[in-house]
């Protein structure tokens, strides 16, 4: 159930201006804006390297950024990093804690650390990610599902306003992921804002009000899922026996893209032009079985925005 | 800063090395002061029984080597035990205690859940140096116990006793030249972000520096000027003074001022300190450091 709305609803808990990291002549991340607000989960995606982990190195003060600014509920992570940080609680890609502690311990460690009442969290929390029988073992025993519902428990431990959450569902099994997913929209229907870096698009698509692709340190698409995905092709999907001659009758109708499957054709064009495509088959006398129009997914938009740059031709000579 | 303080201290009285540490320390000063009273005393038993010849000048040698077991000698013999062992593993111990932290990618989770560098830093040294304290207390009880236990064992009689106050002097001042090397092993580990490089070159100042500033000396006395400025000198000079033991090395006689050795350490702590926050400071904390 949702909780009473309060006049914090939709505040910006995380806010980046113009953030810049070069490691040297590499520019990790580039001029990069984002914001998250209370209560939305917004997803942050991009090819390995785009700068994602960067990114979050920034608003977490791990890294200093080369030019821009990174806010948490209104305070520079620079200039106040441990206040901006009472409020943030980060799971990061590699979750590391003490190998000679137990689950439990850890998250004393880290409670003590956070004051405020953590400690009265950690039961609570280790239940909640499904550790409560393992919290007493040592964390080196444990298995990289586990690692990663410890580490997601210690970003509730204070109670954050924001959470970040760096490859949360790495290492779990499916059941496991489903439960990853369930806990970030709970997370949100608390009133949290959640910043949720991930390779797995279908739990982006499950889980995100918005997403962020970066590309090179660059923001090249943003916005609801739906609005992203309006952005790809849309295609049919056309089961046809011979799909040699069937992909050069289509051709000659000026199509934009054919791509061969195992039973037909992906034939990306304007979703109002199925009745043509199934009319000029016909008239070659190839029946389709079937002509499906589809929407681009998620991944199928991700892949067209992010695929590398196909390399520059050789200049004539 | 302090709940990090708190948090390092749980963290460590969770861990086995310090424990261990301190268990090898009480072990190693009762089976030392065992192993030399059954040594001299075989020895002893064998000139007795002329089953090997006196040594020219008698059994005195004998006696008095017996006598450095006794309780009054504790300030001397039992603190310089747990100050020759105490010096090493404290020293490993400084460069595990950091260097653990970048090997484990545990130093990224505390900066991740609002730590800061100095913070780390900070909690960091004052728990080495509580850890110290404590070490050097341990040992030198553990060393008056042993004194007190082979002398009962071995009928030598306890002397005038411990005098305690003479015994922790000595404690603390052999304690207090350990804080440098430590300090210096825990900058190498932040800069290498390694507990192994932290404990080598710890090791290597530690033994290294002492011997090339002796054989600098015996070349040429003037060299005093220049080696008196290291780490090894400064601290023999403290220790010096602390057991009242000139010693046989000439090279003693051009030992800094034990004041002016105090403070030099502590300059060295210091220096070593800003350093490993200069370099923890201006890092990017990525994956893997």
């Amino acid at each position: 159930m949702l909780p009473a709305v309060t006049n914090e609803a939709h505040e910006v808990v995380l806010r980046t201006k113009g953030l810049v990291k070069r490691f040297g002549s590499i520019t990790a991340v580039d001029g990069l804006d984002l914001e998250v607000r209370r209560g939305e989960v917004v997803g942050l995606l991009g090819p390995n390297g785009a700068g994602k982990s960067t990114t979050i190195g920034m608003v977490l003060g791990l890294i200093t950024p080369t030019a821009g600014s990174a806010e948490v509920l209104g305070r520079d992570v620079r200039a106040r990093r441990e206040d901006a940080l009472a409020g943030v609680g980060a799971m990061l890609e590699v979750t590391s804690f003490y190998p000679y502690l137990s689950g439990r311990d850890n998250l004393a460690a880290v409670a003590i650390l956070r004051g405020g009442g953590a400690l009265s969290r950690i039961d609570p929390l280790l239940a909640r990610l499904g550790l409560q029988q393992r919290g007493g073992s040592k964390f080196r025993t444990y298995s990289l599902g586990m690692r990663q519902r410890l580490g997601i428990a210690s970003t509730l431990l204070a109670d954050p306003a924001l959470v970040i959450l760096d490859e949360p569902a790495n290492g779990l099994d499916p059941a496991g992921q489903r439960e990853i997913r369930e806990l970030i929209r709970e997370l949100a229907a608390e009133n949290r804002g959640v910043l949720l870096a991930s390779h797995l698009l279908y739990e982006v698509e499950q889980v995100c009000d918005r997403v962020l692709v970066i590309k090179k340190g660059k923001l090249i698409a943003s916005g609801t899922i739906a609005e992203v995905t309006r952005g790809g092709s849309s295609y049919f999907e056309i089961v046809v026996a011979d799909k040699r001659r069937a992909a050069e009758v289509l051709r000659g109708l000026g199509v934009k893209e054919i791509r061969e499957t195992p039973s037909g054709l992906d034939v990306v064009a304007d979703p109002e032009r199925g009745a043509e495509l199934n009319r000029t088959l016909a008239s070659a006398g190839l029946y389709a079985s079937a002509i499906v129009p589809r929407a681009s997914s998620l991944e199928d938009v991700f892949m067209e925005l992010t695929e590398p740059e196909a390399p520059s031709a050789p200049p004539a000579s | 800063m302090l709940r990090l303080l708190r948090s390092e201290i749980y963290r460590l009285v969770r861990r086995w090395m310090p424990w261990i540490m301190l268990a090898l320390i009480v072990i190693t000063a009762f089976v030392l002061y065992f192993l030399i009273w059954a040594s001299v005393n075989a020895q002893l038993q064998a000139v007795k029984s002329g089953a090997i010849p006196a040594p020219p000048g008698g059994t005195a040698q004998f006696d008095e080597a017996l006598r450095e077991i006794a309780p009054d000698r504790v300030a001397q013999f039992g603190v310089g035990i747990v100050a020759g062992l105490g010096s090493v593993m404290l020293i490993v111990f400084a460069a595990s205690h950091v260097g653990t932290e970048f090997g484990w990618g545990t130093f990224r989770t505390l900066l991740a859940h609002g730590a800061s560098r100095g913070g780390f830093l900070f909690s960091k040294a004052v728990s080495l140096f509580l850890y110290a304290v404590i070490f050097m207390v341990v040992g030198t009880i553990a060393a008056i116990g042993a004194s007190y236990t082979v002398s009962a064992v071995a009928g030598i009689s306890p002397g005038s006793g411990v005098d305690l106050g003479q015994v922790f002097e000595v404690a603390a001042k052999s304690g207090y030249t350990f804080l440098p090397y430590m300090a210096f092993a825990l900058a190498i580990a932040v800069w290498a972000k390694s507990a192994g490089a932290g404990i080598a070159a710890g090791l290597v100042v530690y033994f290294a520096e002492g011997l090339v500033a002796t054989i600098l000396i015996s070349l040429n006395k003037d060299y005093a000027q220049i080696v008196n400025w290291g780490l090894s000198r400064n601290a023999s000079a403290l220790t010096r003074t602390a057991t009242s033991v000139q010693g046989q090395d000439p090279s003693f006689a051009t030992l800094p001022d034990p004041t002016q050795a105090a403070i030099v350490l502590g300059v060295y702590c210091l220096i070593f300190l800003a350093v490993a926050y200069w370099r923890l400071r201006s890092r990017d904390v990525t994956v893997g450091s």
